[in-house]
């Protein structure tokens, strides 16, 4: 086995590895904030990880490519997911988004 | 099978416990698992694409990572008002 297949085998299941994590992060976490935490993680490094092991694989060709800009596109456009589940699942558990008294004498 | 197509099936099983938390917990918890499954399809898809060694295959994980983002956005929408 070359330097470069175990570059590649090292990105692949560290970015795998991550991912599952997450997976199990949501099951085992306890309310729909904390859950929302680990679904984000899941789009900062390990989408990185894999396509960091499909350009060393493919080199700068279309599919490495590819595979940066889904690694892009999961990693900029997710806080704003973030953002609206949160709101509306606050929105859900308290009636509105703002603090509630209680929050606000805290 | 290499790792591209281990770490695929890796991934595709790490859909189940996303799939266990849509069916049981709230809808707000199950809108999050909708969310991180659909971040785990398109990375599973990717390493299919590696493992298939089919670079037009990649079309799909592009297409699904911003599909799912738009489709997240829209229900996170409803869900705070209607759902």
């Amino acid at each position: 086995m070359s330097a470069h297949d175990l570059v590649v085998d090292a990105l692949v299941i560290a970015g795998v590895t991550g991912e599952l994590l997450c997976c199990l992060g949501l099951v085992v976490a306890r309310d729909v904030f904390d859950r929302l935490h680990f679904a984000m993680a899941s789009t900062t490094l390990p989408p990185f990880l894999i396509a960091a092991a499909v350009i060393v694989e493919e080199d700068w060709t279309q599919p490495g490519i590819n595979a940066l800009l889904i690694a892009a596109v999961l990693f900029l456009v997710n806080p704003m997911v973030a953002h609206a589940t949160a709101r509306a699942a606050r929105a859900r558990r308290f009636g509105q988004v703002e603090a509630t008294d209680a929050e606000r004498r805290r | 099978m290499d790792v591209w197509l281990w770490g695929a099936t890796a991934l595709l099983v790490g859909i189940a416990p996303c799939g266990w938390i849509a069916i049981r917990a709230s809808r707000a918890d199950a809108l999050v698992a909708l969310e991180l499954a659909g971040t785990v399809a398109t990375l599973a898809l990717v390493l299919l694409s590696e493992g298939f060694n089919r670079a037009s295959y990649m079309t799909v994980p592009v297409a699904l990572a911003f599909l799912s983002l738009v489709g997240s956005l829209l229900i996170a929408r409803f869900l705070g008002r209607h759902l």
